[in-house]
């Protein structure tokens, strides 16, 4: 179990994670979803005693990470973001390496590492310098190290940037398995599809403050079902906003002279009736309707997309 | 602890991935040392010796003895001085000099007839080529003065009657080393002794030029290594794993207890293998070789963590190898590693002497010389690296978040 309660990080007048709250439970996928630089991997490392917070409190399975740091980090793995890997030392030495750092020894460490060798498909690669691995691979073993020792907490940072679609489904059905055993897994990403299948409750993140958290469906249900329709084209700002206040249901996102995003419920069926009264302030040239979504939500609270 | 063998095994395992850059680290400074020797016999390298002469013979014996190191490359190192026996003795017990010879009254006589007669040698014990140099040549000289006697009587006896002009000595002292070179073969007893005295009696060491270059060789392979070898945690906090390794309950010092077992061990192996090689090659003596050892790796290992505190200033790698490039070659040079300190003006002998690598060589030619250990300067060590091992993993672990 991970507590976050009120967690503060500055860097000088940097506030790269401000007031930050919430708890993942055992055996649950807690996903931190936000773009470059929203404190993911802050926060991440303050809960692995990396970083120490400026102000807030983290417990570990009941361990407070700053007082109690050795017990916190004993039931954690962590999956950094880089590669954090000997290169010259082959996959099992390097799984030898981080087990034994985590206390791992004898018998129960080799029989781990052939394990988790099996599990990342890289049992028959386990002899040579990583160095001659490709990126994916490399991937698969920074992972493989940071479930060697069976944590009972474990913190993903960005697992998958940069792993062929193939191997991330291999990837992400390890992780699921990781949380059916009974781990608390802790799982940043700025992919919103990742997020919408892998995580049982999420937050939402941006320039370091969580914005919403919960269930999908309770995030989903921040939307009001209602849909995103986003037009482009030519516009007057202010000449929309007075065509559309006219309307039942229908709420600016976002406006400017060449963008237009909208929250609309039961958008498929209004739509001659919103164009119409577009048309008045404007010119439509492109459409698109999206479903309720992280990503429409995302829009919905930042007013911008997560994905540049 | 358990994890300080496990980081040292994981250290030694990288470290032998890598032999290039272990060979490298050992040729750089052999092919210095093989390049100096190279140098150093086409005489172009000019160590400043003096030798201190007390002529109370005042005849042509003496000059010739004079003349002999006046010729080719000897004339290069040693200068002489005639001086009296006061003050010779003066400047000799204040270490001015690389040696002081006195040539007895009567020594033309004794030469000239075949009679025996008795140079005297003090050599200053803070020097080692330069008295080994005008000993060994010296005892060449009276090992074969004897047969000089019979082969060139006649142009000595000649030249001694009346004054001898400068062409005529050095047209004797020419055959004279013509001589020495054909009768090498055939040794005798020596008619005139030599008679060897170093002041405060210091024992004396074989082996010559090689010997006195190799421990400060060897040292500066040892430095380089340890300079490599801080470089590489740059490697390491780079890839991540520093940070990862925080992040596990084994603690930072175990993890640079590693890396010190590491270095001590490719240290000890290195220094082994030199001090064989250069027992074996260049008849060094080596009187105590476990603690010879011993002492290499752990002062190198001081060395290394030297590196490391340096090297935690910087804020990037360039910048810490910039740093340590620009600290490791003036102090090799300094520390005795290019030139020996018995080869450099005194002053800059004096703080070379003081650099840690300097010192590190000073105290293993001690060692080597055949000295108790130096508790003193074992603890100085230890305790130096367990006070940088805390400096050094507070400020690794700092800069590694
Ligand atoms: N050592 C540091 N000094 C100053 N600012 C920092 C430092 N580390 C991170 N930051 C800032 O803190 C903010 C959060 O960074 P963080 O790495 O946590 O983002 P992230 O969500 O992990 O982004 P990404 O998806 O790119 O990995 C950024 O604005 C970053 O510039
Ligand atoms: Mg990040």
């Amino acid at each position: 179990m991970i507590e976050v309660e009120q967690l503060r990080k500055q860097y000088g007048d940097i506030t790269a994670v401000k007031d930050v709250t919430f708890t993942a439970q055992p055996g649950e996928i807690f996903g931190l979803l936000g773009p470059n630089g929203a404190g993911k991997t802050t926060t991440i490392g303050c809960i692995s005693s990396l970083l120490t917070p400026t102000a807030g409190h983290i417990r570990v399975m009941g361990h407070d990470v700053v007082r109690d740091g050795v017990a916190a980090r004993r039931s954690i793995g962590v999956v950094p973001q880089e590669i954090a890997l000997y290169d010259d030392l082959s996959a099992r030495e390097n799984l030898g390496y981080w087990g034994g750092a985590q206390g791992l020894r004898g018998a129960l460490l080799r029989d781990r590492i052939t394990e988790v060798l099996e599990l990342t498909g890289l049992l028959d690669r386990a002899k040579e310098p990583i160095k001659r691995f490709s990126g994916g691979m490399k991937r698969r073993l920074n992972f493989a190290c940071g479930i060697v020792h069976q944590p009972k907490v474990l913190l993903l940072d960005e697992p998958t940037v940069g792993v062929d679609p193939q191997s991330r489904v291999r990837l992400l059905e390890l992780v699921r398995d990781q949380a059916h055993a009974g781990a608390c897994v802790l799982y940043t990403t700025h992919y919103m599809e990742e997020a919408q299948t892998l995580c049982d409750r999420l937050a939402i993140i941006d320039h370091g403050s969580i914005i919403a958290q919960g269930t999908l469906a309770e995030l989903r249900s921040l939307l009001a079902e209602r849909d995103l329709l986003r037009l482009t084209g030519v516009f007057r700002p202010d000449a929309v906003r007075e065509a559309l206040s006219h309307l039942e249901g229908v709420e600016i996102i976002q406006s400017d002279e060449t963008q237009l995003a909208l929250s609309v419920s039961d958008a498929s069926h209004r739509l001659p009736s919103l164009f119409a009264a577009i048309n008045t302030a404007g010119e439509v040239r492109g459409t698109t309707l999206t479903q309720p979504s992280l990503e429409s939500l995302f829009i919905k609270l930042t007013g911008k997309e997560l994905r540049e | 602890m358990r994890f300080v063998f496990t980081s040292a095994v994981k250290d030694l395992r990288r470290i032998r991935r890598d032999p290039v850059m272990l060979l490298t680290w050992l040729g750089i400074p052999t092919l210095i040392a093989l390049l100096l020797v190279v140098i150093f016999g086409r005489g172009d390298a000019r160590p400043n010796g003096k030798l201190l002469i007390v002529d109370e013979d005042q005849g042509i014996g003496a000059t010739l003895l004079a003349g002999a190191f006046s010729q080719g490359a000897l004339s290069n190192m040693i200068s002489i001085e005639k001086v009296d026996r006061e003050e010779g003795r003066r400047r000799i017990n204040k270490g001015n000099a690389s040696a002081l010879l006195v040539i007895p009254k009567n020594f033309t006589t004794a030469l000239l007839e075949g009679k025996p007669a008795k140079l005297q040698l003090i050599r200053n014990p803070a020097q080692r080529i330069l008295p080994d140099i005008i000993e060994q040549v010296l005892s060449m000289l009276t090992d074969s003065a004897f047969y000089l006697q019979m082969v060139a009587g006649p142009q000595l006896r000649e030249a001694a009657q009346g004054t001898p002009t400068d062409a005529g000595i050095a047209q004797i002292s020419v055959q004279f080393n013509h001589a020495i070179a054909d009768l090498r073969k055939y040794l005798a007893p020596p008619v005139i002794q030599l008679e060897t005295k170093v002041i405060e009696g210091k024992t004396d060491k074989p082996g010559g030029f090689a010997a006195l270059m190799l421990p400060g060789m060897l040292y500066m392979a040892v430095f380089f290594i340890a300079g490599g070898l801080a470089t590489d945690v740059w490697r390491e906090r780079t890839s991540g794993a520093l940070r990862r390794v925080v992040t596990t309950p084994a603690s930072f010092g175990a993890f640079l207890g590693g890396k010190l077992l590491a270095v001590l061990l490719v240290l000890a192996l290195v220094g082994a293998f030199g001090l064989a090689v250069a027992h074996f090659l260049a008849d060094l003596r080596v009187s105590n070789f476990p603690l010879a050892v011993l002492w290499i790796a752990i002062s190198g290992t001081g060395l290394y963590l030297f590196m490391m505190l340096l090297q935690s200033l910087a804020s990037t790698e360039r910048v810490a190898n910039m740093l340590s490039n620009f600290v490791l070659l003036p102090l090799t040079m300094l520390g005795g590693s290019f030139f020996p300190f018995d080869l450099m003006p005194k002053g800059f002998a004096q703080i070379g002497r003081l650099t840690p690598n300097g010192w590190s060589v000073t105290e293993l030619q001690k060692i080597l010389d055949g000295a108790a250990v130096s508790p003193v300067a074992f603890a100085a060590v230890i305790l130096f690296v367990a006070a940088a091992w805390l400096v050094v993993g507070w400020r690794v672990r700092r800069t590694a978040c």
